[in-house]
């Protein structure tokens, strides 16, 4: 019962501050009620300063990740540098568009900082999230997905603000995230947080309920 | 990437390989998911021309909400997508959809372009959207008002999913059409002048915005002559955010936390002299070659 | 026009005969104030039903309280773990918090145990609001056959007007899987009874979505002679266990030990805080034990 976006449970939250972006995820893998792991990672590095989350179902999760893989190496080796936030999430999306008709079961999020370069001393933060279909919306805010997506734009909507530094961020979106998650029977498990800057990237294992 | 490895080079098109396991999925699942939707308001109108003193020319319009069910996914998405300097395209439907049909037949448009050596013209455009949707017989959820001004003056398309076209003076599509065609119905004229034009487009899509739950926060414009496109985007922001007057900063330390793992990025900086490069340099602190390690 | 009004106004189709109408006014009278339409004997006469050609179907398509039917608009409360045993101490209750509709948590504070008088608990699975309900009605037949009879029901007798109530029910949509626990003359008593009719008396139960996992914890650590101490402990542990695996369960668990002179309520404990300390205490279990740390590599974890 319940479609198969519901099947694994699991939820992604993203969010933009000061020179700084990051992105969360719970930890949670379920067959429908049944909770079965709680090291379920949905979120992977594409780079230093690129990551992406990928909730639903989590068949798709691996063959996606996998095929998303296989692109950003050819890529890396075509194009001998590393892929913009932005290239990626085109990436994502036309990779999930080719399948308009027998869709992956994900919606991706992805988070990043661009490489700072001549033209553009100052990138902003770059965050998006796609459908199903690949359909990409680049918020200025935040971006959630997953089963506690509703819980999540309530929880977010209300605690995001403009221009958090790096270290108000990490608690901004942790606690986003863990309040959602508590309201959500097929999200949580434990959490981990990913703090992207352009000197360092931060990554905690959160403290949550398990239940 | 399905069935052609990649010394052959990706195979061209949709890939249905996922198809038949998911409507397996979905008959003993229940349900598939919904993709993202615009329940719109889009509008076009035709303007100038006649006795009105002013060169003919276009006026697209369009809300900047995108839903998922009776999820607001996005607050300030573009509708009006680009197809060529003076072709613009409004989409309603599926986003996904919308999106990339606009970009495949904007692609295709420039190729034709080049190859004619002169700009395609607007009935060109419409003739490969509606072959497009047709071949998927309103599988690909495009639902498209089309304008623009070319060789031959202005023109203004609708575009349905299944392939159909209408060619008229005023139009309106998505979920708020009824409340934008009611303006139009009750306010348009024939060579109406420029800003009348913009100003019925823009009250057009705010019936939509304040009479359909489906469209909403801003109003996006774009108005084409043969001198060329303006877009005004985000031309009218009646729904802006009030804000906040205090905050919910949590106090640092807040959230507890049982790992920590820290990936430093800049492993070492060094700042080397380079004279005459043409930028402002401190020589006294530069000159030591400074080594930060972080 | 006047067939529209006529529609409109025409009363609930009544689901028994007319010579209920003797007890009629039941409403009037205080005791009887909230449950006015139920009939003394048991036999509801006025509870409407939807007025649809097939109210069953009606309901079964409309709401999700039989689980078939996820699609269904309205998300009635759903998913629990309770459980109780008999041992030489008494009876043991123990039930979880957690109220969920759909996968929405609707509430994390939910009371599962139904203390029906001083004497008698009943748990509450399954529709909350049939559970409440009826179970609350229960009581009020309980008092009443106090009265009446200058003596305290039996769990059997008590437990039996519950079935018979659903039993007429049945087929309705009436969701409760429910556990009667109690001490009469005849010592601790746990019966076992749910929407289907069904009434099992027995010494251990489990009931809900996480009852399965429950069962796992409860079977192993079960003994007749437990200590009062282990008892509530393994009562409060497996429901900790279900409130764990179980995504429809958790929050807290409500502990209740049921004795000659009534029940006492033990506790209400934060299901995670709990999980994180026995976590604790087999992690340390198990360095005692000389063994490494059961530590699994990430299953997202791909060579190179």
């Amino acid at each position: 019962m319940g479609s198969p976006m519901e099947y694994n449970g699991g939820s992604v939250v993203a969010m933009v501050g000061k020179d700084c972006v990051a992105i969360a995820t719970d930890l949670r893998l379920g067959q429908q009620s049944i909770g079965v792991a709680y090291n379920f990672d949905k979120v992977v590095a594409v780079n230093d300063k690129l990551y992406y989350g990928l909730p639903g179902l989590a068949t798709d999760v691996y063959s996606l990740r996998e095929h998303l893989r296989f692109r950003v190496n050819m890529y890396r080796m075509k194009e001998e540098r590393e892929i913009t936030p932005k290239t990626f999430t085109h990436l994502v999306s036309s990779s999930l568009y080719e399948k308009r008709f027998g869709p992956w079961f994900i919606e991706p999020v992805v988070a990043g900082l661009p490489q700072p370069t001549e033209l553009d001393p100052h990138p902003k933060p770059f965050i998006s999230t796609m459908d199903t279909i690949g359909c990409i919306t680049t918020p200025k805010d935040f971006a959630v997905a997953g089963t506690a997506a509703d819980k999540l734009y309530g929880a977010a909507e209300g605690l995001w603000e403009p221009d958090l530094e790096p270290d108000d961020l990490f608690e901004t979106i942790s606690q986003t995230l863990l309040n959602a998650v508590d309201r959500d029977c097929l999200s949580g498990w434990g959490a981990i947080v990913h703090v992207i800057t352009q000197d360092k990237v931060v990554t905690r294992r959160l403290r949550s309920r398990m239940d | 990437m399905a069935s052609k490895g990649p010394v052959e080079g990706p195979s061209i098109g949709f890939d249905f390989s996922n198809y038949a396991r998911n409507q397996y999925l979905g008959q003993t699942m229940g349900g598939l998911p919904k993709a993202t939707s615009t329940g719109t308001t889009i509008v076009g109108m035709k303007f100038g021309g006649g006795d009105s003193g002013e060169e003919e020319g276009i006026v697209l319009g369009a809300d900047t909400r995108a839903t998922a069910g009776s999820i607001v996914a996005d607050k300030n998405c573009e509708k009006i997508h680009y197809l060529t300097p003076n072709m613009r395209c409004c989409g309603a439907g599926t986003a996904a959809d919308t999106e990339f049909v606009t970009n495949l037949i904007s692609s295709n448009l420039e190729l034709h372009a080049l190859s004619q050596g002169k700009p395609a013209r607007v009935v060109t455009a419409m003739t490969m959207l509606k072959q497009y949707l047709f071949r998927y017989q309103g599988h690909v959820g495009a639902y498209l008002v089309l304008g623009g001004v070319d060789s031959t003056g202005a023109h203004l398309f609708a575009v349905q999913a299944h392939g159909s076209t209408d060619k008229l003076p005023y139009m309106t599509l998505g979920s708020g059409s009824l409340a934008a065609m009611a303006m139009f119905e009750s306010s348009f004229k024939q060579n109406m002048k420029r800003e009348e034009a913009i100003a019925l487009v823009a009250r057009a899509i705010r019936a939509g915005v304040f009479n359909d739950l489906g469209s909403g926060s801003n109003v996006d414009v774009a108005v084409i002559t043969k001198a060329g496109t303006e877009m005004l985007r985000n031309y009218e922001m009646p729904n802006e955010r009030g804000v906040k007057s205090r905050n919910y900063k949590f106090r640092r330390g807040t959230t507890a936390w049982t790992k920590e793992d820290v990936r430093n990025l800049l492993v070492s900086e060094e700042v080397a002299v380079t004279a005459g490069a043409g930028k402002l340099q401190d020589t006294t602190e530069a000159s030591q070659g400074m080594e930060v390690d972080a | 026009m006047d067939t529209l009004v006529r529609q409109l106004s025409r009363p609930a189709v009544p689901v028994h005969g007319e010579d209920d109408e003797a007890y009629g006014n039941a409403a009037e009278w205080g005791s009887m104030g909230g449950y006015g339409n139920l009939s003394r004997t048991g036999a509801i006469s006025g509870m409407t039903v939807p007025r649809v050609l097939d109210p069953i179907s009606f309901l079964a398509t409309h709401t999700d309280n039989l689980s078939t039917n996820p699609e269904a608009k309205i998300k009635l409360a759903h998913g629990t773990t309770c459980l109780a045993f008999k041992f030489r101490g008494g009876i043991i209750v123990a039930v979880d918090s957690r109220a969920s509709a759909g996968s929405y948590i609707a509430s994390g504070t939910v009371k599962k145990v139904i203390e029906i008088n001083p004497y008698l608990l009943g748990t509450m699975a399954g529709g909350a609001a049939d559970c409440q309900y009826w179970e609350t009605y229960l009581g009020i037949r309980c008092r009443l056959y106090e009265l009446r009879n200058k003596e305290r029901i039996s769990v059997a007798a008590a437990s039996k007007i519950l079935t018979n109530l659903v039993y007429q029910y049945k087929g309705m949509g009436l969701s409760m899987g429910t556990m009667i626990a109690g001490w009469d003359k005849t010592g601790p008593a746990l019966f076992y009874v749910d929407s289907d009719g069904q009434r099992i008396k027995g010494n251990l139960f489990s009931v809900g979505s996480g009852s399965t996992f429950a069962y796992g914890v409860l079977d192993q650590g079960y003994s007749y002679d437990l200590s009062d101490e282990e008892a509530q402990d393994l009562g409060r542990r497996s429901i900790i266990a279900a409130g764990h695996r179980d995504g429809y369960s958790g929050n807290t668990c409500n502990l209740y030990h049921v004795r000659e002179n009534g029940w006492e309520f033990i506790g209400n404990y934060d299901v995670s805080q709990e999980w994180y300390k026995y976590n604790e205490k087999e992690k340390k279990a198990l360095e005692h034990a000389g063994k490494a740390g059961v530590q699994g590599g990430s299953p997202m974890a791909v060579e190179a």
